[in-house]
């Protein structure tokens, strides 16, 4: 069972950034539950995660950074798409900064993963990332962003892979 | 939370309305109104059906006209949201964008420069879908221009007949008219306290882009 987190302060951001992502999941033939992150959540019933991303002007998730504590006890993968990178990125101690992208860049990949091997473009929607990664992985970059990270079992993409590269969605399922 | 909605008229934006309308306060709809029909960016409607629509709907209706250029265009939005805030309070924007980047990024600016939510309810919805959410949802949608695509249709109402021969077409045209193929006019849907009925009407242009143009709409 995928576990599929809204992080979206309003319902009609949901149906931007987590209807897509669940609808990717289900075609790709895995069963989900969409919960909201202020939801009581019991990691021990899902093998992965994905937590969506959310409006450019919401960071009400960033200020409710105790509701993802359980991600500490998650033993499958995770894939945090923008706020969900955001979120892994705090909850492992890592500063993120002033990081504006507003529409389709070109990202590098810098090391070969299981959900990118080359250059691609991808659609940005944020004003935070991370420049500089301590205990993180960078594995890709835009310009001076750090698009794609790693830890542990857990990918980080500053991009909204539901746009234009809805491949590495499927090959996060597939792991 | 007070929102206004980039209204055009069509089946998208009054979807989008109807979604918004059932979380948010909608105060005003914006049209931008594009002096030609290549705007790449804003739909390019029957003016005043719009205005017609916005009585329909009991809303205030901000109208802007601009050029196709880009540059111009998103000046004009700009001023229209602009007296949006000022005149209604507003602090998101609605809009019916379903999958084209270049549209969407354009938006995000606009709305971050302005300090305002960006809401896109259809971003990346199956085409087919929003067709049968729109027919489901009681809405009335007749074609008012068809590109490129079977003549036939202009003036049509949409059907379930009418979406299954769109989504026969999907392998060479978007089914829900984002490459331009067609434009649509809403007659009625649930948030309208009367129906538009088409009182006089013309088609014009030629046989690859042709145009119903309406010369006389009337609410009953």
């Amino acid at each position: 069972m995928i576990l599929v987190i809204s992080t979206c302060k309003y319902g009609l951001s949901e149906e931007e950034f987590v209807r897509p992502i669940a609808e990717i999941v289900e075609k790709a033939g895995f069963r989900y539950e969409i919960k909201r992150y202020k939801e009581k959540i019991d990691p021990k019933k899902y093998d992965k995660a994905i937590i969506c991303g959310t409006a450019l002007k919401d960071f009400e998730y960033l200020e409710n950074m105790e509701r993802f504590e359980w991600i500490h006890e998650f033993e499958g993968h995770i894939l945090g798409i923008c706020a969900g990178y955001q979120v892994i990125a705090s909850l492992f101690g890592q500063k993120l900064e002033r990081a504006e992208r507003i529409g389709v860049y070109e990202v590098e990949v810098l090391k070969e993963n299981p959900l990118a091997e080359k250059t691609f473009r991808a659609f940005f929607l944020h004003k935070l990332a991370l420049k500089s990664a301590e205990c993180v992985e960078p594995l890709a970059v835009q310009g001076d962003v750090i698009c794609m990270f790693w830890i542990r079992k857990f990918y980080g993409v500053s991009f909204h892979p539901e746009v234009l590269n809805p491949e590495i969605v499927e090959r996060f399922l597939k792991i | 939370m007070k929102v206004c909605v980039l209204y055009s008229g069509g089946k998208d934006s009054n979807l989008a309305l109807l979604k918004a309308s059932e979380e948010f306060e909608v105060a005003c709809l914006v049209s931008l109104m594009p002096e030609s029909a290549e705007s790449e960016i804003f739909h390019y409607p029957n003016v005043e059906l719009v205005e017609l629509q916005a009585k329909a709907l009991n809303l205030p209706l901000i109208v802007e006209r601009c050029s196709s250029d880009e540059r111009r265009s998103m000046e004009a939005l700009e001023r229209v949201l602009r007296t949006a805030i000022k005149e209604f309070g507003v602090e998101g924007v609605v809009t019916g964008a379903i999958r084209s980047t270049y549209q969407a990024t354009r938006f995000q600016r606009v709305c971050d420069r302005l300090d305002l939510w960006c809401f896109n309810p259809l971003w990346l919805r199956d085409e087919i879908s929003i067709l049968e959410e729109v027919l489901a949802r009681g809405f009335e949608v007749i074609f008012v221009r068809v590109s490129g695509i079977d003549r036939s249709l202009l003036g049509k109402r949409l059907d379930e007949e009418v979406i299954r021969a769109l989504a026969e077409m999907r392998n060479y045209a978007n089914p829900a008219g984002e490459g331009g193929e067609y434009e649509t006019l809403v007659l009625k849907m649930p948030l309208f306290r009367k129906k538009i009925e088409i009182i006089d009407a013309e088609v014009v242009g030629s046989e690859f882009d042709s145009m119903l143009l309406v010369k006389r709409g009337e609410l009953v």
